[in-house]
């Protein structure tokens, strides 16, 4: 069968977060022939008989009224599973190379995890930062959930630097349940800084994902002339040759991948790298197969 | 060193192009951001600045090959020292062939001197030959060649055109500045002394040149000339033409000769008459009876003399009837008419013939049969003679109106139809007498008619002048007389009258040159001479005759035009005497003699001392000689250095391919 995945620019052209949302989640739920159960908490694991105390709306009512017993529906991990998104917004996030921000792409993302969740009906709350928390959304179930996270994740826009201690120090305050926490972020940074600030998270017995969000010219410049580069968070400039551009740039960039990748799994955190040119819908698809076949 | 062409240096300014490239291009490109410089670090500079090395070597092949190139067509040279001088001196023979060598055998002689000369010069030294008239012509090129240098001098007969030593030294100082080369000067001449220049300093040679003089005559010649013939060149009554004739004598004792007229080959008239020693003598012939159109006139001296070609004096005569001016008055106003028909009359040459008739009969008048038409002051006109009339001029005929009571009292002047803007009485503004200003001294209403400021004007009948030109003015400014074109045709407009009552203008001796020339001009009678000389010039055709053709038959009844030159040609030079038959481009045909110059005549010759001098002053500058003689010969450079920018062109070729390839994978 031949699958037709959502190129972001075309992502980028629909108006609305909340259809681009829908749009990515529909189509990779689509490709996995629909599995209500799946997703990051509702993941069906056994039924508990019901002891005095119980929440009666976890009761399975079909099976009691075939067995006239009062059975619980148990799911695999935290049930009310709460998602919380860490939104990058820093200066960095700005860069494009082909008609879509990094920002853009990780906007996409943050709002088709937030609809997925809206529709396990999942908690989710939204962090938006750089080098402090710009926007901060409790993780709520309520009604209208959804619209804030979307109307916060489309206001954020890129600036200042990125600083991933400061917000991951005031983040570890707001958080009062254990969940997921999923950083979107282009994390340039040194790999040990980042596992650093984040490790702290895991500790208290979250789940971390980290999406880290690249352009492709990041991985691999294509520099025809030597060119005068700007950083866009330091305004700092150099001088850059196509040779090295071609050569040891992406010898680094790639040391530093792995390195980030292998200081994640050792931190127990998922690290999933995500091309901006890359379609959003097949890479969740991959990425929630992956951490499926992991659990 | 030096260059042959330096403007060509203009061109280093090329060598920009690529620096612009290279370097500011490069420097000014814009910066583009990138999400972070984290994995890029200060050692890529070094990379940076070996690729600008090597891009800077391109960068040099490319500047090498441009410089080069413009290095080499602006011609380089050394100048080398040339170890012979031989090939540095040259032996120019120069012969004088003006008119004056006609005299006997002088151009003979001349072509013998010459020889001489060529044969007394060693075998292989360069040698030129060239002939003198009022100009220097070269030739041969510089050769050793005997053969061609003898035929050279062999070819040379006398021409009609007077000599000019002047114009000699100036050739020779240009050509001995041209060639660097030492230049022994050899002038075989009869050195007439006319042919000097005024002032001696404009025989100055220069210090390359040596000076050696070969006369061919000894001592003044007697000579008699027709000096100069004063005939009319067109010839309306044969009766009333006098052909005045000098004859002069030159270095000669008083003798008599015989001097006839001689008029398409035939001897009108032969008349004796007594030259005076070294003198001169008149003789006026009565009459010159000629048939109608051109006729090729000469006069003739006899007996001859050494120099018979000045024994003969040419000059070309048109005789046509005279050209009919209707004259339109009023019955009443004889004045005029007597007054205007004097002056026209009591012309040098009667080319008009008056035809009066009054105002109230001149309605079957046709006005296209009369050559200008004067409108002396009339009231009115029929319609029928006024319509043609409009229609006439503006065909291209010539109308002379004259303004006063009559005008004024009609209140429009005919023709011009332009109102009258007053009818002014000197008297009646309490002045006697108003007078004339020229404002046009060069029309040729006033022209000869000097003595018009002096005309006292008591009344005159002003109009606008539009868009005619004033050419004359009362004193007060008002406009006096106005010349207008009017269609085709033209139209002068005189504001008074010509009886003596507006204006005491007829009995001023400005009157009749007055007449004359307004006639004639309205008339398009052109004054012909009846001769010119060698060396003058005629116009071929005005600014508005261009692309049409002309014509020029010289004396051997031969075109003397090439076809481009007659499409083209504005004017013509007379180079030899003899008859013209010219055709302009307006299509009038006319025939014009031509005479050489009569200074020629006098075969004088120059004061030994004063050729001594110039001898002695020409003996070239001896510094100058021994730096001509070791004189350095220019190595030309352009050959290595194209060498070189075709290397360069190769460096460059391979440096490109090697660093531009590079690009392209990338990209």
């Amino acid at each position: 069968m031949l699958e037709r995945f959502l190129d972001p620019k075309i992502l980028a052209s629909i108006s609305g977060l909340d259809l681009v949302a829908k749009t990515v989640v529909d189509g990779f739920i689509a490709g996995l022939h629909r599995s209500p159960d799946f997703g990051f908490s509702q993941e069906f694991a056994e039924y508990r008989a019901y002891s005095p105390g119980d929440d009666l709306r976890h009761v399975d009512w079909n099976v009691f009224a075939r067995t006239e017993r009062c059975y619980l529906k148990r799911y695999r991990g935290e049930t009310n599973s709460q998602l919380t998104l860490m939104l990058d917004a820093s200066a960095s996030m700005g860069y494009s190379s082909h008609g879509i921000t990094k920002l853009d792409y990780a906007r996409f993302l943050a709002a088709s995890l937030s609809h997925l969740a809206g529709q396990q009906r999942d908690a989710a709350g939204l962090i938006v930062f750089d080098d402090e928390i710009r926007q901060y959304v409790r993780p709520s179930t309520r009604q209208g959930q959804l619209s804030r996270l979307l109307h916060a994740i489309n206001e954020a826009e890129p600036r200042a630097r990125t600083d991933f201690a400061k917000p991951f120090l005031h983040f570890q305050q707001f958080l009062r349940r254990r969940g997921i926490v999923a950083v979107i972020s282009d994390l340039l940074e040194r790999p040990e800084t980042i596992i650093k600030a984040v490790e702290p998270l895991r500790y208290r017995g979250n789940e971390l994902i980290l999406f880290h969000v690249l352009d492709p010219e990041e991985i691999s410049p294509g520099l025809g002339e030597p060119a005068v580069l700007v950083d866009m968070e330091t305004g700092r400039r150099l001088e850059v040759s196509p040779e090295y551009a071609r050569t040891e740039y992406r010898r680094r960039v790639e040391a530093y991948l792995r390195e980030l990748r292998e200081r994640a799994l050792a931190a127990g955190v998922d690290y999933f790298l995500l091309p901006t040119d890359r379609p959003l819908d097949a890479a969740l698809r991959e990425y929630l197969t992956v951490r499926q076949g992991r659990m | 060193m030096g260059f042959l062409s330096p403007w060509f240096l203009a061109g280093l300014a090329a060598a920009a192009i690529p620096v612009y490239f290279h370097l500011l291009r490069r420097q000014q490109a814009n910066p583009r951001p990138f999400s972070s410089l984290m994995f890029f670090e200060r050692s890529t500079q070094s990379s940076i600045r070996h690729r600008r090395l090597r891009y800077l070597a391109l960068l040099a092949a490319r500047l090498a090959l441009l410089v080069l190139l413009t290095l080499a067509f602006a011609g380089p040279y050394l100048l080398r020292p040339v170890a012979s001088s031989d090939e540095r001196r040259l032996l120019l023979i120069v012969i004088d062939r003006s008119f004056s060598m006609r005299a006997a055998d002088r151009i003979e002689r001349a072509r013998q001197a010459a020889l001489s000369i060529l044969s007394a010069r060693p075998p292989a030294a360069l040698a030129q030959v060239a002939a003198l008239d009022a100009q220097l012509s070269l030739l041969t090129e510089p050769t050793a060649d005997a053969a061609e240098l003898a035929a050279a001098v062999r070819s040379i007969e006398a021409v009609d055109e007077r000599s000019s030593f002047g114009e000699l030294a100036r050739a020779v100082r240009a050509l001995a500045d041209s060639s660097g080369a030492v230049i022994d000067l050899n002038l075989v001449s009869d050195m007439q002394q006319s042919s000097m220049p005024p002032g001696f300093s404009d025989l100055t040679l220069g210090p390359k040149v040596r000076l050696r003089l070969h006369p061919v005559a000894e001592g003044p010649e007697p000579n008699f000339a027709v000096e100069s013939v004063a005939a009319p060149g067109a010839i309306f009554d044969p009766a009333k033409v006098r052909v005045q004739v000098t004859v002069s004598g030159l270095h000669s004792p008083a003798a008599r000769r015989s001097v006839s007229l001689v008029a398409g080959g035939k001897v009108l008239e032969t008349r004796l008459v007594e030259v005076p020693e070294n003198g001169r003598a008149t003789v006026e012939f009565q009459s010159l009876a000629v048939p109608y159109g051109f006729t090729r006139c000469e006069v003739r001296l006899d007996p001859g003399d050494r120099l018979r070609a000045d024994d003969r004096f040419l000059f070309a005569v048109e005789r046509a009837d005279p050209r009919p001016v209707l004259f339109v008055h009023e019955a009443r106003d004889r004045r005029s008419l007597l007054y205007f028909r004097s002056a026209l009359e009591s012309a040098e040459t009667p080319a008009f013939r008056l035809q009066p008739v009054t105002a109230d009969q001149c309605e079957s008048v046709d006005p296209t049969r009369f050559a200008v038409i004067v409108l002396a002051d009339v009231e009115t006109l029929p319609a029928a003679f006024e319509q043609k009339l409009n229609r006439h001029v503006r065909d291209g005929g010539a109308v002379l109106i004259a303004g006063g009571p009559a005008t004024a009292r009609r209140g429009r002047v005919p023709v011009l139809e332009e109102k009258v803007l007053e009818s002014r009485y000197a008297a009646r503004a309490g002045e006697r007498f108003q007078t004339a200003v020229t404002a046009d001294p060069a029309h040729p209403s006033l022209r000869l008619a000097a003595g018009w400021e002096a005309v006292k004007f008591f009344q005159v009948v002003p109009i606008d002048p539009g868009a005619g030109r004033v050419v004359g003015r009362l004193a007060a400014g008002t406009p006096l007389l106005i010349d207008r074109p009017l269609g085709e045709g033209r139209v002068i407009y005189f504001a008074s009258t010509f009886d003596n009552i507006a204006n005491d203008f007829p009995l001023h001796p400005s009157f009749v040159p007055f007449v004359e020339q307004t006639v004639s001009s309205l008339g398009r009678l052109e004054r012909r001479t009846a001769s010119l000389t060698v060396g003058s010039f005629v116009e071929l055709r005005s600014g508005a005759e261009q692309g049409q053709a002309v014509e020029v038959i010289g004396p051997e009844q031969v075109r003397a035009l090439s076809l481009e030159e007659a499409a083209r040609a504005q004017s013509f030079q007379f180079t030899r005497e003899g008859f013209y038959e010219l055709r302009r481009a307006s299509n009038r045909n006319e025939m014009v003699a031509v005479n050489a110059d009569r200074r020629e005549s006098d075969l004088a010759p120059i004061p030994r001392e004063t050729l001594a001098l110039w001898e002695n002053t020409a003996e070239g500058n001896p510094e100058a000689v021994a730096e001509a003689g070791a004189v350095q010969r220019p190595w030309r450079l352009w050959w290595y250095l194209m060498l070189l920018a075709a290397a360069a062109a190769v460096v460059e070729s391979l440096l490109a391919v090697k660093y531009l390839s590079v690009e392209r994978e990338v990209a």
